[in-house]
């Protein structure tokens, strides 16, 4: 079931399937990246690949196309696995789902498993994103 | 073969970084980058981006590992409090026991004075 604009992320019942979602983390982009964390390593440039966590903001941002986290959402929890490194400028598919949703002392707990694949459907790398609401619904 | 030293990195973080992370990672949460929203929330001020001080950590396992980080690492952590403007940001790693054939340090990130930020593990291949 496709998910309404602006749904809110911590409203999403355990289980939820986030659409996939296609997307390109272009040479600029990753520049941009690059120098926004200060980062000079040369190797990107020179094998034509991303860091992990560049894929992973990236991941990130596409859930916020289709939902929103509310204000005062903290991220608290981030877990990467690499199984291949990812290319630049190539079409990378993301598919996420809301792995565990509990609520704890007036917060809910929402965890996001991501998966992020190639053109030719490999997994590139999988991921968790813890992110707590306070006060947010039941 | 025990694991080799991870050489730690060390930034000062900045407004104008923080600023620059919000444009790349297209994350302008005003917690992040209005002075006034953040002034009136809990954390008193803007912080940085959990994903921009975790950073630090990407580029120091890279830069001890190089493609072997970036195409079979494994990163688990907890944020366990904000970087903020004017914080010196050190990312360091410990190694451990290695484990099924992969080399596994406990990481960090702790501000200037001392205040940890991140923790976890971080596991790469061992290799020679």
């Amino acid at each position: 079931m496709a998910v309404p604009a602006r749904t809110i992320v911590f409203d999403l019942p355990q289980g939820h399937e986030f659409p996939k979602t296609s997307f390109t983390l272009s040479s600029a982009g990753l520049a941009s990246y690059l120098a926004a964390v200060e980062d000079t390593n040369a190797i990107y440039r020179e094998r034509g690949i991303a860091p992990p966590l560049a894929v992973a903001a990236r991941a990130i941002r596409s859930l916020l196309d289709a939902t929103e986290l509310p204000a005062g959402t903290l991220h608290t929890g981030q877990e990467i696995e690499s199984r291949r490194a990812c290319p630049v400028d190539a079409p990378l598919t993301f598919s996420g789902r809301i792995a565990q949703r509990s609520l704890r002392a007036g917060l809910v707990i929402s965890v996001i498993e991501f998966s992020i694949a190639a053109a030719d459907g490999e997994t590139l790398l999988t991921g968790r994103t813890t992110v707590l609401a306070p006060g947010a619904a039941s | 073969m025990n694991a080799p030293e991870v050489a730690p990195v060390v930034k000062r973080l900045t407004q104008a970084q923080i600023a620059r992370y919000a444009d790349a990672a297209d994350d302008h949460n005003p917690v992040h980058v209005d002075e006034a929203f953040a002034r009136a929330t809990p954390f008193g001020g803007t912080i940085a981006h959990g994903m921009l001080t975790l950073a630090s950590i990407g580029e120091m396992m890279a830069a001890a590992f190089g493609e072997r980080w970036l195409s079979e690492g494994k990163l688990r952590v907890r944020f366990r409090a904000p970087a903020r403007p004017g914080d010196d940001v050190t990312a360091g790693a410990t190694a451990q026991s290695p484990r099924d054939g992969s080399w596994v340090y406990s990481v960090e990130c702790k501000n200037q004075r001392g205040e940890l930020l991140i923790s976890g593990t971080a596991e790469v291949p061992a290799g020679g």
